[in-house]
């Protein structure tokens, strides 16, 4: 097949004509490459709002965890605490829950 | 679920791109009249076509948006108008190459399908400005929609005025006596053609999931009850 086509070919000319030819492919590659590598910095962008999002989900679990069971050890704890957990509080995870939100970001 | 069968198509697109361009620079003899310089002529009249019918169908979306008040629809017609005006921006660059080619300028302004051209793609690169002027989301895809109609509208009024102009200027290779293309330069024609669907497709396709996950990851923020993460877009619809 491929035998066939070159033998089809005809002779690709390099003067005046072969570079606009190639000027007009080359500006549409260009576009093309430049909207994938937008799109890719869009994707980027919500990866990182999905791993915050995560990461403020399971704070909260966390603190929930926490209040509960400092409510009943001691049953003086009071509800706004709960509501009182910082966004991307600086904090970071224990080893056990890094591991377990790696786990969950690539689905292994 | 956008994302759904974006692999497939992706992978189809590819194929089409590739199987386009090698028949164009291994199969498809060269132009008697032009030359080598025609072979431009495989990727600009495809990309013109895709994008004027993309124009159309936006329009189609913004009526489906009218009738049923559904958002969905706006974001479709959206995206659609989007592309096209990407397809838009390679259809003059690549019509400016050939035009300084064939005829020694960049443009011709007494061409009538050139300058029409340029009047549409005019017409809709206003819809963004014309779009973001509104704050309210639910009028802005109201009227973004009946901008949509009209320019829709007058998409094809456009090309039937073109076609009834009398000009001998632009090649004209589709014309209904005498001329017309030989079967290969027809068939990498009609391969490009596909190639050129397909691919609006897939990027259509592409941009509507990526708002759909955007609008996802937004509606996950409202429900976890989180601090926003920066600036709302007020151009771009949400799909939810």
């Amino acid at each position: 097949m491929s035998a066939l086509l070159l033998g089809e070919t005809p002779a690709l000319p390099l003067d005046e004509a072969g570079k606009y030819v190639a000027g007009a492919y080359v500006v549409f590659m260009v576009l093309l490459v430049v909207y994938v590598a937008i799109m890719a910095i869009k994707l980027q962008r919500i990866e990182r709002e999905l791993r915050d999002l995560a990461s403020f989900a399971e704070q909260r679990n966390n603190n929930d965890e926490d209040t509960s069971e400092g409510a009943s050890n001691s049953g003086d704890s009071h509800p706004s605490e709960v509501a009182a957990v910082s966004f991307q509080g600086g904090a970071n995870p224990p080893a056990a829950d890094a591991e377990r939100s790696t786990r969950a970001e690539f689905d292994v | 679920m956008y994302g759904k069968g974006l692999k497939p198509l992706s992978i189809a697109t590819v194929v089409a791109l590739a199987a386009g361009l090698s028949l164009v620079f291994f199969y498809a003899p060269n132009d008697a009249d032009q030359g080598f310089i025609q072979k431009i002529f495989y990727l600009h009249v495809p990309l013109a076509m895709v994008s004027l019918v993309g124009f159309i169908v936006g329009g189609i979306f913004a009526i489906l948006h009218l009738r049923s008040e559904d958002s969905r629809w706006d974001a479709y017609s959206y995206v659609s108008i989007h592309i096209s005006v990407i397809f838009g921006v390679a259809v003059l660059i690549t019509g400016s190459i050939w035009a300084k080619a064939s005829w020694g300028h960049w443009w011709v302004w007494d061409e009538p399908t050139l300058v029409s051209y340029l009047i549409v793609f005019l017409l809709y690169a206003t819809y963004y400005p014309f779009r973001y002027a509104i704050e309210d989301r639910q009028r802005q895809a109201r009227y973004a929609s009946v901008f949509a109609i009209t320019a829709g509208a007058f998409v094809p009024l456009n090309f039937l005025a073109v076609r009834l102009a009398e000009s001998l200027v632009h090649p004209r290779v589709f014309a209904t006596t005498g001329g017309g293309l030989p079967g290969s330069m027809m068939l990498t024609f009609l391969v490009s053609l596909t190639a050129m669907a397909l691919l609006w497709v897939t990027l259509v396709k592409l941009e509507l999931t990526a708002k759909s996950a955007s609008g996802q990851v937004k509606r996950l923020r409202r429900a976890l009850d989180a601090p926003p993460a920066g600036p709302r877009s007020r151009v771009a619809p949400e799909v939810s």
